[in-house]
């Protein structure tokens, strides 16, 4: 198969065996140098200079769309007296959403044990961070006086002026602000072992010294571990709960409304659902060709994207069940306001937006019930494009579609983007993938202190050549439970016999 | 199988036929008493409040067996290893369901008589005098509702016989394929499981009010399924241990890892239901209201809805947050009855308020709330241990169970 993912086969699963999750035969020290190799190359590859200029050029496009809109107003946009919010904050929950990806791998996977996250979180979370300041930029320049944007914050001031603190747009602020906090913390925490290590290899005294301010002194003593662990963990428990709570804010913005089609209880965990469908999209959008390009075929393999498919199958299966209930509800309800909008969004003005939605969301994930599909790299990606563009679809039919036929159709009005939207979004694009493009060539794209503990070596008890035997398990192999039984017998119940 | 591992260590369980058998005849007698005693006390109080009474203990303890299916599903959909050790148990509680399906036709018989039984868009008469039970009368009408019983218990009693069954075949034969074929079938049997319960909760609790609709409820059922069952779960692990059973199988990381799991569904069962509750009091629409009205319209009602706040989730939240009382069986084994009374209250305020406009009986508890929950909990633990006196406590050739016998949290 010309596009199959890698030479070896780590998608196999053998019970009672677990698979390998980093191939190529690497120890720790080849596998740092994989690791920093596209930080350590003179230069980077041709195609990251062309996605660099693209990314940059979308940016200049995205700034000169702010500076009109600033200069001219939100007039300049299509939106109109029904529909008031239109690719704004379509663009603002999109990005939202994919900023969930990242602290979903690296903190309820990091709980839940799952050790193949540790190939991917790093760069995941990155894009997290990156996706939110996209996020970040809507509803900040959707305001109208964008000089007073600071008015969203509740700050003291000589007027007395309060934001509404019973408004979801004010919990947004919190949630969002909150979720970004913590998440560029526990980004930042994590890579400090991996900053120390690009010190310790920098050749150039500015390097030196810049990763130097940003390890933090990191020596590696057990010392620093314990106490990263310890930091590691407690941040994980707490961007567990926010993972939850950004979007389900989100869509108390919609939810708290009376408007059909807006106000129904399934939100919260609907849009959380479909953020991480949105996040692990994205996420497989980025390591499909950045694995190729920084060659990291060995640390993301078959396994770990085979794995991203199945989230993205669960979750397309979930936000599909989520539609299914909205539609019997609106129908069981016995509301003819409901039941209207959600047969106008099916046969209605926005019905060729709706269906993309069902086609790209709800459809095309399906494929990913087959093996083949999972790990053949040319249908993933035409999956998670496809994914990409019912997520950005869906916040537009929910938002658009409610808001412009609502209950009197004498103030019916159809949205039309102008031009300066359509590039504002484009724009963003280029914000992220910038930043993104940056972030692959100045810092530890992979957690390599956190891959090496999944690895065979990281095994106290793994036999000396444990790396040779693909099949190897990384965290337990029946042959030492014989060994070691007198360990398990030691760890006995504490209510043993009586 | 570990080669290396003494025959005796691992079937140890078999000396546990004898109690077992003892304890699944004693529960089989009280339950049949228990349920002689709720047809009498219901015979005093009105058959009206003896199948709501019935309704409230059924979804007690098929909401155990629910939540069993679920994890015995989601051990095998993502190939958990630290889990074997406990799934057996996971397996027995999911295999009541064909008991608790037959358990079921009380309720469902009257509605085929043409009685009037629990739900009231089953009568004629009411649905005559109500246009929206007309509307609704496609989806909300007997032939339709016992044909999708039907299905939501034949989907469910498939499931729970593949899974124990293959799993004591590989007991004795001990092939991988066996571990293969049961994760195979997890995916779409996890589909179903998802449109079965969701529908189920409609259909048997949310429709006891026919006016009201609320799309997250299936959700909600789930979540407290959930907590029910990894409190039962606990706590059986902890009795059983208690009879000597399991000593070195399952170790105080398992205990550890349910309480984690408990205080995870605690805090998602909050977090759905604060979504519903919130969302509906915000946008105040009159014809959502119209649920929480009569739960928090008298004195006792409010009193029990803030007891499910406090009792459901911020008391087992301070409890279980820390790593302590999750590692000391005792503790969790409390924590783990108080969360089951807690799930009870929780079906308690969902099945027994009357929609407003309704008579409602006059107390607004019941002999029968009690006698029912003994007679249904009878029958649910005998159904439960019988299996205990036939095969063993865990899958003891099964390709992962060294992994869940050496496991360790970090």
């Amino acid at each position: 198969m010309a596009a199959a993912v890698g030479e070896v086969d780590n998608t196999i699963d053998i019970p009672g065996q677990r698979a390998a999750l980093i191939l190529g035969g690497h120890d720790f020290g080849s596998l740092t140098a994989a690791a920093c190799a596209p930080w350590e190359a003179p230069r980077p590859p041709r195609a990251w200079y062309v996605a660099f200029t693209i990314s940059v050029a979308l940016l200049a496009v995205l700034g000169a769309m702010i500076f009109y809109l600033v200069f001219n107003g939100v007039g300049v946009w299509g939106l109109n007296n029904p529909a008031g919010w239109g690719f704004d904050i379509t663009n603002f929950v999109f990005w939202v959403g994919i900023g969930h990806a990242g602290t979903l791998i690296s903190a309820i996977l990091f709980l839940f044990r799952q050790k193949w996250r540790t190939s991917i979180n790093r760069f995941a979370e990155a894009m997290t961070i990156f996706a939110v300041i996209c996020a970040g930029l809507f509803p900040g320049i959707h305001v109208g006086r964008i000089w007073l944007a600071y008015w969203l914050a509740p700050l003291p001031n000589q007027m007395g002026m309060w934001p509404n603190f019973r408004s979801p747009l004010l919990w947004d602020v919190f949630a969002v602000g909150t979720y970004a906090t913590v998440s560029l913390m526990f980004w930042y925490v994590g890579m400090i072992p991996d900053l120390a290590t690009f010190r310790d290899r920098a050749k150039t005294k500015w390097k030196q010294v810049i990763y130097g301010l940003l390890a933090l002194g990191w020596t590696g003593s057990s010392r620093n571990w314990h106490r990263f662990e310890r930091a590691y963990l407690i941040l994980a428990a707490l961007a567990t709960p926010l993972v939850l709570s950004v979007h389900s804010v989100v869509s108390f913005d919609f939810a708290v409304s009376v408007l059909p089609g807006w106000h129904t209880s399934i939100f919260p965990p609907y849009f959380v659902a479909g953020a991480i469908f949105g996040g692990f999209a994205m996420v497989l959008t980025l390591a499909i060709p950045a694995r190729a390009l920084f060659g990291l075929k060995d640390i993301i393999t078959p396994r770990h994207l085979e794995n991203c498919c199945k989230i993205l199958l669960l979750t397309g299966c979930m936000i599909g069940y989520a539609y299914l209930i909205e539609k019997f509800m609106a129908w069981y309800s016995g509301n003819s306001y409901e039941g209207f909008i959600f047969r106008a969004r099916a046969l209605g003005p926005y019905a060729w937006a709706y269906w993309t939605m069902i086609g790209c969301n709800v459809l095309a994930p399906q494929l990913f019930w087959f093996k083949w599909a999972r790990t053949n790299l040319v249908a993933m990606f035409l999956v998670v494009m496809a994914v990409n563009v019912g997520m950005w679809f869906e916040r537009f039919v929910i938002i658009v579609s409610s808001l412009s036929q609502d209950f009197l159709p004498s103030s019916w009005d159809i949205y039309h983007p102008s031009l300066v939207e359509i590039l504002t979004l484009a724009g963003s694009f280029g914000l992220f993938l910038a930043l993104f493009l940056l972030f692959c060539r100045f810092l530890p794209m992979i957690a390599m202190a956190e891959v090496k503990t999944v690895m065979p070596h990281a095994d106290l008890h793994a036999h000396p050549h444990a790396h040779v035997a693909p099949h190897r398990a990384f965290d337990y192999n029946p042959d030492e439970f014989d060994a070691g039984r007198g360990g398990a017998a030691a760890r006995r119940s504490p209510r043993g016999p009586s | 199988m570990n080669p290396n591992m003494p025959q005796s260590e691992l079937s140890a369980s078999r000396d546990f036929r004898r109690p077992a058998a003892r304890v699944a005849g004693v529960a089989c007698v009280v339950g049949i008493a228990g349920l002689a005693a709720g047809v009498a006390s219901g015979y005093s109080a009105g058959w009206e409040v003896f199948f709501r009474s019935y309704l409230l203990n059924y979804s007690f303890v098929l909401s155990l067996a629910l939540g069993a299916l679920f994890f015995v599903l989601l051990q095998h959909l993502v190939r958990a290893g630290w889990s074997v050790s406990l799934r057996r148990l996971a397996e027995f509680a999911a295999g009541t369901l064909p008991v608790l399906a037959l358990l079921f036709l009380p309720l469902v018989i009257p509605l085929w008589k043409g009685m009037p039984g629990v739900w009231m868009w089953s009568a004629p008469d009411v649905v005559a005098a109500d246009p929206v039970l007309q509307a609704k009368a496609a989806y909300l009408n007997v032939p339709f509702f016992l044909a999708r019983c039907a299905f939501y218990f034949l989907v469910w009693c498939v499931l729970a016989r593949y899974y124990l069954h293959q799993s004591v075949a590989q007991d004795t034969d001990g092939q991988p394929r066996r571990t293969l074929a049961m994760q195979w079938w997890s995916a779409p049997g996890m589909l179903l499981y998802g449109l079965t319960v969701t529908f189920f909760a409609i259909d048997a609790l949310m429709s006891l009010n026919p006016h009201w609709f609320s799309t997250i409820w299936g959700v909600y059922f789930f979540s407290g399924c959930l907590v029910g069952f990894f409190a039962f779960l606990a706590l059986l692990v902890y009795l059983i241990q208690g009879r000597g059973q399991l000593a070195s199988h399952i170790t105080v990381e398992h205990y550890h890892d349910i309480g984690k799991l408990a205080f995870g569904f605690v805090v998602f069962w909050a977090y759905i239901a604060f979504s519903q509750y919130m969302l509906i009091w915000y946008a105040n629409i009159p014809e959502e209201t119209v649920w929480y009205l009569p739960r928090q319209g008298d004195t006792w009602w409010l009193s029990v809805s803030l007891l499910l706040l406090f009792g459901h989730f911020v008391a087992p939240f301070l409890a279980l947050i820390s790593r302590g009382p999750k590692r000391r069986p005792g503790l969790l084994a409390l924590a783990a009855v108080w969360l089951l009374l807690m799930h009870w209250l929780d079906l308690y305020y969902i099945v027994t308020p009357r929609p407003s406009g309704f008579a409602a009986p006059a107390a607004p508890l019941h002999l029968t709330d009690l006698t029912l929950f003994v007679g249904l909990g009878g029958l649910f633990v005998a159904a439960l241990v019988w299996p205990m006196t036939r095969w063993s406590l865990i899958p003891e050739r099964d390709p992962r169970l060294p992994e869940a016998l050496a496991f360790r949290n970090i």
